[in-house]
Parts: structure tokens; sequence; C-alpha cells
């Protein structure tokens, strides 16, 4: 059981959650690009070596962690790709300098386990530090990660995290393999396209976890993670996954759907929707864009759903009209091979 | 180029390759100790500039010690890049 | 609690393509660091490294690898993932069930491919057939589908200490019920992102590596595989038995992107922790592989990490004077090389070693011998101030 206390996220709205479709960033190119706060409290001498994957990592924590109540015993966090950008500018200096001499600023910076070391160094945190890169199941491990420590320390308190950077070098990676559109869509318009591929997007989402539920804004029941291309595997697996984790009487209220506009992987969210019959369906990736660690932002935005109990409409798909928000699931896949889903719940006042 | 040029030019070349942010060349005295306090600057910086002057004046410095001793002040860098330049 | 145990072992470096050829190497003190002859480099005939000298048209061959994309970094973990697979008697049934799970572990991913990396990132024409081999991920994720392993599949990045921690978190997922079984370990390949990395840093040596010399220069870098399998004591009943994992901790140094702390803050807490959760003493401790990577930073932090936790210093050595470093692979490695001297009560030495440190006066094993071996601990820090000891113990 994961109780979450504090959220804080970067990601491409002002807003995490815009009131309305008007108040909506528009994706530019097929992206979204996040909007980035000033970073206050990071120390412009420590900034100025950071790239962005690195800056909206801390730059989204370190106000989490400062403002702690309880110490913190470690940090955990999901990314598939980390420093993207300075990864590649190290990689052209490679090329471009034929192996001379190079600055070694963009090659350190590029590790992904770049944003929990720095979190550490600028906490003074030395608890366990910890980052999970496996892809679309990068962040799902992490989580996985933070629930086996939370039983193995019940009274401990955890920085949880994913994020992901989108670098015109990544882009240009993921469009060459197909994964976004050919065709310009905007995101206003992007579950309407029947076109394959998806918008590119980015993002970073901070949460401060632990096992206590006084005060918590949401609680984590259950996770299961999956590495199938088969559709009818993934409804067993759900159906298997209600059956353990939701008691006689308990049922979902809202599905937070990764529906992500490509014509591909469609039949993936058609499947979880025909189980949830009586939820309202939501969706947010035209907020965020798709990205490896997508389902991050997906579990900031349904602790804010069950926080506020209030959905704005541009997210709704299906409304089954519930009076209450207390238990979501999120579905979320990845590329089509990594599926997870993640179960959360309204903790009780 | 005159001294004082050359020495402007430096420390516009040295914000941009250490990404000195909010930092003006006016921030930066000639003779101030680069890597003390104020710029807060440590060892991965000093390789940074030593690339600096090999891809800005063609200077290359293999040993460390040679470094340390180039690499005091802003002075110490235009002097040494004076002496040694090759473009 | 359950006791952890160690079922299967496999293994490829420099110094040998299999367990028993890398046990031969490090028994007689050999060294596998030399110039390039496969990785083709600027570097090629300056520095030196530990390269396996199979080439990635052997390795594919011989596993029969006929899909497009597959790297080297992914090849050499296929090559110790089988000889692990093979020695632990896993069942196919086994291997695909739901409740084996694969962590992997590497920092260079598909990275080893630099030049095809770098004009699939800069150009708008048609990639390269590595498109989706670059990232990290793609090890792991390229080995679960090839198996058909239907667990929980993760790679962790933790620079040099990655697979340290790839297998502390197998034997979490085994220890939570979330698995029954983990296949566990890492690998790196040579890439031109690392060597001019490290380079640039200018923490690699022109010579051969001296771990704990006082006059090291820097580190050989290396590439290789390793992977173990992990399983409960209780489901291993009549099968071999490596060693046990006895204990294990994840530490941060919290004090600078790529050196350690003058105290040795990290290593400290992390060993330390290792020993605690073992239920150990320290001077239970026979053995200690270190991480010992020859830079002037690390080796003496370490030294002095030890000086602080143990009254009296056990022998300890660095089969990074063997192997050169092998970043993302070299804690599943050295893992291995803690489990061979328990399984054969054996201590294999240090090697290019003279004068010690004068401020910590340790010295290294430098022979091989054969006493009884109880406790190994294996010790991998990396960048980010990432530090990770193990502990594996006699059954």
């Amino acid at each position: 059981m994961i109780y979450v206390h504090k959220i804080a996220s970067v990601t491409p709205q002002k807003e995490l959650l815009p009131a309305s479709i008007d108040e909506v960033n528009e994706s530019v190119n097929n992206v979204l690009k996040v909007v980035e706060p000033k970073y206050e409290g990071v120390p412009l001498s420590i900034l100025r070596r950071m790239g962005k994957a690195v800056r909206m990592g801390v730059g989204a924590a370190l106000p989490l962690i400062n403002t702690l109540e309880f110490p913190l015993n470690g940090i955990v966090i999901g990314t598939a790709n980390g420093g993207m950008e300075d990864c590649i500018k190290f990689l052209n200096q490679v090329i471009e300098f034929e192996e001379g001499t190079l600055t070694p600023t963009n090659f350190v910076q590029s590790t992904p386990n770049a944003i929990a070391a720095q979190l550490s160094l600028l906490s003074a945190n030395n608890g366990y530090n910890i980052t999970h890169v496996n892809r679309g199941l990068a962040f799902e491990n992490a989580l996985l990660d933070v629930w086996m420590l939370l039983k193995e320390n019940k009274t401990h308190t955890y920085l949880l995290g994913g994020v992901e950077e989108i670098s015109s070098y990544n882009y240009n990676i993921d469009y060459l393999a197909d994964w976004f559109k050919k065709d310009e869509v905007s995101n206003k318009a992007m579950f309407a396209s029947e076109t394959e591929g998806t918008l590119s997007g980015e993002g970073s989402a901070m949460f401060i976890v632990n096992a206590f539920p006084e005060k918590a804004i949401a609680k984590i029941d259950a996770l299961h993670l999956m590495h199938t291309d088969d559709v009818t595997e993934i409804e067993r697996q759900l159906q298997h996954f209600f059956n353990q984790h939701l008691e006689d009487g308990q049922s979902i209220d809202v599905l937070v759907s990764g529906e992500n506009g490509d014509i591909r992987s469609r039949h993936f969210f058609e499947a979880s929707e025909r189980l949830l019959k009586d939820a309202t369906i939501v969706r947010f990736k035209h907020l965020t864009g798709d990205f490896a660690t997508a389902s991050a932002l997906a579990l900031t935005i349904t602790c804010q759903l069950i926080q506020s109990n209030v959905l704005p409409d541009h997210m709704v798909k299906i409304d089954r009209h519930k009076k209450n928000i207390n238990k979501v699931l999120i579905y979320n896949q990845h590329k089509g091979i990594q599926h997870s889903f993640i179960l959360v719940s309204k903790p009780a006042a | 180029m005159a001294n004082e040029e050359l020495k402007h030019t430096l420390k516009e070349q040295i914000i941009k390759y250490l990404n000195l942010l909010e930092k003006t060349p006016a921030d930066i005295k000639d003779d101030q100790v680069l890597f003390g306090e104020e710029l807060g600057l440590d060892s991965i910086d000093s390789v940074e500039l030593i690339v600096l002057l090999e891809r800005e004046y063609g200077i290359k410095i293999k040993d460390p010690k040679e470094g340390r001793k180039v690499l005091v002040d802003v002075n110490t860098m235009a002097d040494y890049i004076i002496a040694n330049r090759t473009r | 609690m359950s006791r952890i145990v160690v079922t299967g072992i496999g293994v490829v470096t420099a110094l040998g393509d299999s367990v028993a050829a890398n046990r031969d190497a490090l028994k007689k003190g050999q060294c596998g660091i030399s110039f390039l002859e496969l990785f083709p480099s600027r570097y090629a005939e300056t520095l030196r490294f530990g390269e396996v000298k199979i080439s990635n048209e052997q390795l594919k061959q011989k596993f029969k690898v006929r899909d497009k994309g597959v790297t080297r970094t992914t090849l050499l973990a296929m090559h110790a993932f089988e000889e692990a697979l093979q020695n632990s008697g896993l069942t196919n049934e086994q291997l695909t069930s739901y409740d084996t799970a694969l962590i992997g572990a590497n920092t260079v991913g598909g990275m080893c491919l630099t030049d095809e990396l770098y004009h699939d990132a800069n150009n708008d024409f048609e990639g390269s057939e590595y498109i989706s081999s670059y990232d990290i991920g793609s090890v792991n994720i390229y080995m679960q589908k090839h198996y058909g392993i239907k667990g929980i599949g993760n790679t962790i990045n933790t620079a040099c200490s990655s697979s340290a921690n790839a297998i502390m978190y197998g034997a979490r997922l085994i220890q939570h019920g979330l698995a029954k079984r983990a296949i566990v370990g890492g690998s790196d390949s040579l890439a031109k992102f690392t060597i001019n990395g490290f380079n640039s840093l200018q923490i690699l040596s022109s010579e051969i590596c001296r771990p704990f010399d006082a006059s090291r220069q820097g580190l050989n870098l290396g590439e290789g595989a390793a992977y173990l399998v992990l399983e409960k004591q209780e489901d291993a009943v009549g099968k071999k038995v490596y060693a046990v994992l006895s204990g294990y901790c994840n530490a941060s140094d919290a004090f600078h992107p790529s050196s350690l702390s003058d105290a040795g803050d990290g290593p400290y807490l992390a060993m330390s922790g290792a020993i605690q959760e073992a239920g150990l003493q320290s001077h239970q401790i026979n053995f200690i592989n270190a991480h010992g990577t020859a830079t002037v930073n690390n080796d003496e932090v370490e030294s002095k990490a030890m000086l602080r936790l143990f009254k009296d210093v056990p022998p300890f050595a660095s089969t990074k004077s063997n192997t050169g470093h092998t970043l993302g692979g070299s804690g599943a490695i050295e893992a291995v090389y803690s489990i061979l001297s328990i399984e054969h009560q054996e201590l294999y030495p240090s090697l290019h070693f003279e004068t010690a440190i004068e401020s910590t006066g340790l010295k290294p094993l430098l022979n091989y011998v054969q006493q009884p071996v109880h406790h190994v601990m294996s010790n991998s820090f990396g960048f980010g101030g990432n530090c990770s000891s193990l502990i594996f113990s006699k059954a």
C-alpha cells in the first residue's frame, strides 16, 4: 500500500489540468514541449550544467523534498532515456571532433541516473538511490520498487518520480522508427485521428510517498505490469487484476486511459473499455503528448482528479455520470508491447 | 587583437563554454581567481576550459600541472594564449 | 525472509567466454587487457582495453540471431544469460512462466553503435536497422521477447553500479513473492561514447591499470556480461547451489557527479548496510572484491572507507586489473567472481600492484590462495555517488 502525500510536475500545460479546451496549449509540429518554470531554489551554479531532463526532474522534486516534514529515506526515478539531449550533444562531439579533446559535462549529465544523483547531492541524501530505465515500464518499475521498499520499511518516506525529455534527436530517432505521426495533427484533435503514430511529448512527475494514510491525497492499491502484444492476454490479465484487487461490490469510477491517437494501438484501449462498462473514460495525452514514462503524469493527473473530484470536459471520452471519484484505474501501453495497470483510490477520510 | 579585446572575447567564451547563467563579461574581473568561491567552478570546468583553449586558439595542454598554472585567472589565460596560440 | 540462493552463473569477459575460462585465468593471474583488435577507434593502438575477442558475427551465429538491430551489448548479455540458464537447469517451461523475472542493466545500450546513432539522431531520411535498439532498455526488452519471458522485466541504470543493483532488485522481487525466480545481471560493450566520455574526464590510463597502486593513473575500459539465476533456497532443493546472496545495500555518496567524497560516506554506508542485512559482523568477511577502478579518486576513497569499517581490513583485490572496467557489466561479473571464490574456496590475486597508497598503506592480495571462504563482499560504485555492496556466502 502506497500513500501519496505530495505531487509536483512539469508538463506541456501551464496548469496540470486546464479547465477548458481553450486553455489547453496546442502542439507545434506534432510535439508538446513542457512549459518550464523558473526553478527557484536550484542554485544557478548547478542549474547551468543541467540538461532539460535533469532540470525538469530536479526542479519539480527539490521543492517537495525541501518542504518535507518527514526524513527522506531514498530517491527512486523512472526514465527511459534521461538526458538524451546531452547524450547526443556529446555523441556529436565524438564524431565531429573525431574523438579529439571533448568536454565532459554533457557526458556526465547524459547518464540516466543523473536526475536521481543530482537530487541526492542537492538534498544531501545518503539513502537508496535508483534509476529504472526499462523504456515504457521504467516508471512502473520505480513504483514497484517503492511498493517493496515500503513493505520492507513501514516508517520510511521516498521520493518517486518519472521524467522524460524530448529533444530534436530522440524525436528524430522515434520518428524514423514510425512512432510519431507523419501527417500534422493537433493535440486537440488527436483522438479522432485515423493515422498511424502518436504525438511526441515530455514531462516530469514527482511524488512524496510513504505508508501513512493520514492526510494522504491518494492511495495506490495495486500495480501490474506486462510484456505482451496480445490483446486477449491484456483482457485476461485485467480481469484477473480486478478479481484480485476489487472487493465484492467495489467498482471502478474512472478509467484514465493512455489512448494516444495511434490507430495501431486503439484495440488495446478499446479492450480495457469493454471491461469497464460502468466507468467514466477519460484521456490525458492531448495534455502531455506520448512518451515512455507518460504513466507517471497519468498518476499525477489521477491524484489531482481524486483530490478535486472534478473532471474537465475535454478529458472525458464517455461520461458515466459518477458523483464521486473514489476508485481509478490507469491503463497505459507503450509501443504495443509494454502495458501496465495502476489502481488508485481516494484514501478513507 | 589588442590585449583588452582578447580578454573580453575570452570572458565571453568562458561564459559560453561553462554556461554561466546570468553572468556577463563585466561580472568577471581580469584578476578574479577562476576556481574560487565566487564563480563556483570545479575540476570538470577546468577540463572545459582546456577544451576552450584547444578549439578557439589551437592550444593543446596535455599536462594537468601546466593547466593549473594557466587557468588561474583571465590575465594568466590571456598571456598564455598570446604566447602560444596557433590560430 | 527466505534465503536467496544462486543456482546458475554465466560470464563473458576479456578473460574468456565461460565461467570455467574466467576462473582459470583468474587463478593464473592472467590479464585480458590489450590494444583493440575488433573495435574501431582512434585510440585502438594508444589506449588499452578489456576487449572480448569474439566478433558480432560469431556471436550472432552462435545464438542463431537472425533479427535485425541486435547490438553487441545484447549479444554479450545473451552469451552470459545462456550459460547461466544452462547451469541452472531451468526448464523452458520455468523460463517462460509468469513468475520468472528478467532484470538487466547496462550503461550504453545500443550506443556502442556510436556512428549509426549519430546518423539516425541527426538526419531525417531512412533510419538504420538499429533505430529501435539505442536505448538502455532495448537489451532487456529484446531478450524478454526472444526468450519468451512473461514475468517482470526491468533494466536498471546507476552507471557503474547498475548490475549490482539489478541483482538486488531481482532478489527483492523474489522476497516479496513477485517472482519465483529471477535472472539478473548486466552487460556493456565498448563504445566510442564511453571511451571518449571517460577520456574527456581524464581518468583513462594510457598504461595497463594498477588498482590501489600509489602511481595509478586511471582505468582501462572493458566489455563483458554476467548473469545469475536467483531462487529461494526451498525451491532449489536437489539443485547445485553456488552461493547464498546473503546481504546487499545501496547508498548515495551525495557529494559530486563524478567523484567520491574524501571520507567515502557512500562506500562506507553501502558496505556496512550489506553486512548488517546479512546479519554478520565485519570481521566475518573473508574477502572483498573491491570496486578498484584504479582512478586516483576511487581507490583512495574506497581504501579509506574500508579502513573506517574494518578493524583489520580483510584480503581484497580488484579484478578490474584482469578485465578492465566493464561499467554496467562489472557488478554482475564481479558477483560471479565472488561466487567462484566461495564455490572453490579460493581467492584470486590483484594484478599490476607495486606500492601502497601512502595515506592508507593498504595492499591488495597478490597471490592465488586456497583457504576457507565463507563470506565475500563485492563493491560497485558509480557516477552520481551510487554505491552498492553485495555479500555472497557459502550455502
